[in-house]
């Protein structure tokens, strides 16, 4: 029976991360077709970096996900600061109208968001992408920031309050530093979330602001070409390097002993 | 020293407090001296916690004001309030160094750089911690972020710290020697201590005076003797320490008290008794004498009993005692020979018990025992 868990186990693994592994190594094959592996080449690489339409819509897709992710973490631990700290009136109201677009079908969340835009007249682009980019990961990042709050000591503030500090150096000296880490993942999974979205992008995207899932989404009507494979590879590896620094930096703050 | 040397470091006048419909702190007079070790002593939900901080400005009143050093504080925020808190949990920043947490309100408060790392020093010697100073929080045992703590609380050199609970969290032996730790640092640095606590123990070993507070009444307000050997009210009598009580009425001359099914019991009356009034006879169990029946004459007052259960603790022996009227005393008797030879008695024996009158307070009737 052990045996048999394990080696489900092994097949999960090999099922997880065999997509990855192909990816990685198709995109230095040197064959036009993906199915065929003919040989170690770079040329991929190069075409991609001449592709001017792709490497535009990375770039949309960058702006994007860093200007709604600051706001959501922003706005996001605003939010998780009132509902946490005060019994305010209609918590749970608020609470629940926060994390609605969490539960609400995205399609839908896409066409009201068009439906109010063309209704008010704001034309589609940057600014409706990144508004459209909030209200998903919104709820997320005030999740995330709410769960680290609650878990904080509510007479730390108290204690500071006490000791002198005013709410401004309260936060500055006291809550901000505890809350780093917390306020760091809160603004990497809402730029993930934003990152990667098609829906909402379909709806809120305009002329000349196609993000870079669209732009593959619709690049398979045309057919996959190789160079998304090294696109592919690229984001693979800046995304490892960025959980390698974050975590080993994290390891470091836990490993660290009494300083000499 | 300025003019407002001789006022309370505290005085509490009117002060109340209540959360909706729901009062939690009656209207109450408090004068807290400087220097003073002073407790605050009541079960949980005594309203002592919602007192305290009205002390701070954590919670705003309800009515009446707060004197700190003579200076109405009402409608100050506690950060600029001349004192200090030392929470329950202790509060210390995880994220700084012991160093850091003691020199933080130094900062905050911008304290000339160079007078900052002679008062940490000072108050992590006062604390005996000095060795610890870079270490974080989370690297020390419960009872040294205690002191932490209070080093925290002490080097601003508030008039007033208070203490909520603060011995709490630490294990009994721990407690013991803090006890004393706690005491001979307030002895040291002269502030006036508010302790908070539903521990009678560490009230009475450690305090100056103490209040004793019951649904959000102050009952009394004495020195730990005096709270011990005089209690006001049978609340008092028998939250703090152990104690017997027995309700009866004064009897004709105002000189004892009736129990019924009992009968005359020795007692001191205080000379406004009115005969007649119902009233509740308190006597602590040291003070109650037990002999076996048959051995020698009884004295004067003397009530015979049966043994029902007999208690050896280590240090002293208890017994109780059930009398006619099926009430049951308790009696403590410190270990020895003679303790020894009580303890020989088989349950279901004939004992006789006698007390001073002296020992046997005389307390108004309560309709509801607390």
């Amino acid at each position: 029976m052990e045996r048999v868990t394990s080696w489900i186990a092994r097949l999960v693994f090999v099922f997880l991360y065999l997509p990855i592994a192909a990816l990685i190594v198709y995109s230095f094959n040197s064959s036009e077709v993906s199915y065929r592996f003919d040989g170690l080449s770079f040329r991929w690489y190069a075409e991609l970096f001449r592709d001017q339409m792709l490497l535009e819509s990375l770039r949309t897709s960058a702006i994007v996900g860093v200007i709604a992710a600051l706001l959501a973490t922003v706005i996001g631990f605003l939010t998780a600061f009132g509902l946490v700290r005060f019994r305010v009136k209609g918590r749970g109201f608020f609470l629940g109208a926060i994390l609605i677009p969490l539960i609400v079908p995205e399609i839908v969340l896409g066409v009201a968001l068009l439906t109010v835009f063309s209704t008010v007249g704001v034309p589609t682009g940057l600014f409706t992408l990144v508004l459209g980019h909030v209200v998903i990961t919104l709820p997320l990042a005030t999740l995330v920031l709410m769960g680290a709050m609650s878990s904080l000591d509510p007479s730390l503030s108290e204690a500071a309050t006490d000791l002198g500090a005013s709410p401004w150096m309260t936060f500055r000296r006291v809550l901000f530093p505890l809350l780093r880490p917390s306020i760091l993942a809160a603004f990497m999974l809402s730029f993930t979330t934003s990152f990667s979205n098609i829906v909402i992008s379909t709806f809120t995207s305009g002329v000349g602001t196609t993000t870079l899932p669209l732009r593959i989404y619709s690049s398979l009507k045309t057919g996959l070409t190789p160079e998304l494979n090294a696109l592919g590879t690229i984001l693979v590896v800046l995304t490892l390097g960025v959980i390698l620094i974050v975590g080993v930096s994290q390891m470091r703050r836990i490993l660290a002993g009494p300083r000499p | 020293m300025n003019e407002t040397t001789e006022s309370p470091a505290v005085k509490l006048t009117g002060l109340t407090k209540s959360f909706g419909a729901n009062r939690v702190v009656q209207p109450l007079d408090l004068e807290i001296g400087r220097n003073e070790f002073f407790s605050i002593l009541g079960p949980s939900g005594c309203g002592k916690t919602t007192l305290m901080r009205m002390i701070t400005g954590f919670e705003s009143p309800s009515g009446g004001s707060v004197e700190l050093d003579g200076k109405n504080v009402d409608g100050v925020p506690t950060k600029s309030r001349d004192l200090n808190m030392l929470f329950q949990s202790y509060a210390l920043f995880p994220h700084l160094s012991v160093y850091e947490n003691v020199a933080f309100e130094l900062r905050v408060r911008r304290t000339p750089k160079r007078e900052i790392d002679g008062r940490v020093r000072e108050a992590l010697d006062l604390v005996r911690l000095g060795a610890y100073a870079e270490r974080k929080p989370a690297e020390l045992s419960g009872g040294q972020r205690q002191r932490v703590a209070l080093a925290r609380a002490v080097v601003g050199r508030p008039a007033v710290v208070l203490l909520d609970e603060p011995l709490g969290a630490l294990d009994q032996k721990l407690r013991k020697e803090m006890q004393f730790e706690l005491k001979r640092m307030q002895r040291e640095v002269g502030i006036t201590f508010i302790y908070v606590t539903h521990d009678q123990e560490e009230a009475l070993t450690m305090s100056d005076r103490i209040a004793v507070m019951s649904e959000g009444r102050v009952l009394q307000v004495a020195s730990p003797t005096e709270i011990y050997d005089a209690p006001a009210s049978r609340f008092v009598a028998t939250f703090i320490g152990s104690c017997n009580v027995l309700d009866g009425v004064v009897d004709a001359q105002g000189r004892t008290v009736v129990v019924p099914g009992v009968g005359e019991l020795p007692a001191s009356v205080p000379p406004d008794a009115r005969p007649g009034t119902g009233v509740t006879l308190a006597i602590r169990p040291e003070r109650v004498r037990m002999t076996a029946s048959g051995t020698g004459t009884p004295p004067v007052g003397a009530v015979a009993g049966t043994l029902v259960e007999r208690v050896f603790l280590g240090d002293e022996w208890t017994f109780h005692v059930r009398l006619a009227s099926d009430a049951v005393l308790t009696v403590s008797v410190p270990s020895g020979e003679e303790a020894a030879a009580l303890g020989a008695i088989p349950n279901g024996g004939s004992v006789v018990l006698s007390w001073l009158a002296e020992a046997a307070r005389v307390l108004p009737a309560e309709e509801v025992a607390a």
